[in-house]
């Protein structure tokens, strides 16, 4: 039988509202959630959006852009997938995109779907240890 | 971008291997799959094409981020960098172990500079738009039905280009003729005769350019170039026809009421098209 979901919208340390609905019993879930917590304190990190099977949680600090964040990090996971395919890369540890001002990292740690917002001089390298630990 | 454009930028991804042994593969693709240059045979076309339209896809939902300078995936210990720069990809394929700064120089700077550079030099070569110092004139097609026994003559004459500092030349209009047979002591044997009203409006075309010679040319595709004068204004039943002496029928392999396309021979200046 699966837990039931816990639904709690609660307001971060970094001045932003952060919705969840969290499977709390999902102990990768929790772990994560808590890495992703500490990530967002790291300097040029502007947020991030992590979607489960049955859970999702976002925290990023420009909220009228919170649909185009998920977009992004949704079409970057099937796009990701797809050119992998095509080039003979079997399994994705991470993706980055660049923009011109930022950039985003994308991971699938199990069966949760990371993406992490940064400023471009931001640090991606120490956020993937930081979600790998 | 033409085949010579993409000459340089096959002969960097050629290099790619000898710059970093760790980069495995490189191409250049365009959108609909084309491989415009590659160090790896069998890149398929198809396969190029979807990674054309994954990174697409990204694209469209990456103004948030300011567009798509980069995008790196990592496998185990293979790495994926796409850039994009003039609806140009360029793919790379290398080991986690290769040199980043290298890989993203070459990727991010080196290619994409050379790439805009052949687009910037191949933009005459493969645009379909008309040079812009050199007006096209717009040519007007005019269907005119002749009575019989003359046949059905399509005209095309050029209407007269806009006023303009420089000069320009309208394309040579084609006439479509049924041929009659001339000959006779009075007939020059290298002379065809035209219709005057033709020759009048070649006259109003061109205006002090003088058109001393006509090209002659079958449906079959023979020619010959030779002097014309008018039809004389009194043969009324000469419209829609052009009068060939025998030799020049006999060059041509045709004969009498066969087409044949006739056109002016333009003195054409030397910075001048027709």
């Amino acid at each position: 039988m699966s837990p039931k979901p816990v639904v709690r919208s609660e307001t971060a340390l970094t001045n932003v509202v952060a919705v969840t609905a969290a499977v709390v019993e999902d102990p990768v879930f929790a772990g994560l959630e808590a890495s992703l917590a500490e990530i967002r304190k790291m300097k040029g990190v502007l947020g991030y959006i992590m979607r489960g099977n049955t859970s999702a949680v976002l925290d990023l600090a420009e909220r009228d852009k919170i649909s185009q964040y998920a977009f992004l990090s949704n079409q970057l996971h099937e796009s990701c997938l797809e050119i992998a395919k095509q080039l003979g890369v079997a399994e994705i540890e991470s993706a980055l995109v660049e923009g011109k001002t930022q950039k985003v990292l994308f991971m699938k740690i199990g069966e949760n779907k990371i993406s992490v917002f940064m400023e471009k001089t931001a640090n991606h390298s120490a956020v993937i240890k930081r979600v790998q630990i | 971008m033409t085949e010579v454009s993409s000459k340089p930028l096959q002969t960097i991804i050629d290099e790619y291997k000898n710059i970093s042994p760790e980069l495995a593969k490189a191409f250049i693709f365009k959108k609909d799959g084309e491989i415009i240059a590659s160090n790896e045979e069998g890149i398929a076309q198809d396969r190029a094409k979807k990674i054309a339209a994954a990174f697409e896809d990204i694209l469209n939902h990456a103004g948030v981020i300011d567009g798509i300078e980069i995008l790196t995936i990592q496998g185990i210990s293979t790495q994926l960098d796409i850039t994009s720069t003039n609806n140009s990809y360029l793919a790379t394929v290398s080991s986690r172990t290769a040199d980043e700064k290298m890989i993203r120089a070459l990727n991010c700077v080196i290619v994409p500079t050379i790439i805009r550079l052949m687009d910037q030099i191949g933009t005459p070569a493969t645009s379909d738009q008309p040079c812009p110092d050199i007006a096209e004139p717009e040519v007007k097609q005019v269907e005119e039905v002749v009575q019989p026994p003359e046949p059905t003559v399509i005209q095309q004459f050029p209407v007269a280009p806009e006023a303009s500092s420089e000069r320009v030349f309208p394309k040579t209009p084609v006439n479509q003729f049924m041929v009659e047979k001339i000959g006779g002591l009075l007939v020059a044997s290298d002379m065809v005769r035209v219709d005057t009203d033709l020759v009048a409006k070649w006259a109003d075309l061109y205006g002090d350019m003088e058109i001393l010679q006509v090209n002659v040319e079958t449906l079959e595709g023979k020619s010959v170039l030779c002097r014309f004068r008018p039809i004389r204004e009194s043969d009324g039943k000469a419209k829609g026809v052009i009068q060939i002496p025998e030799r020049i029928l006999q060059t041509l392999g045709t004969g009498e009421g066969r087409l044949v396309m006739v056109k002016p021979v333009v003195p054409v200046p030397l910075e001048g098209k027709s």
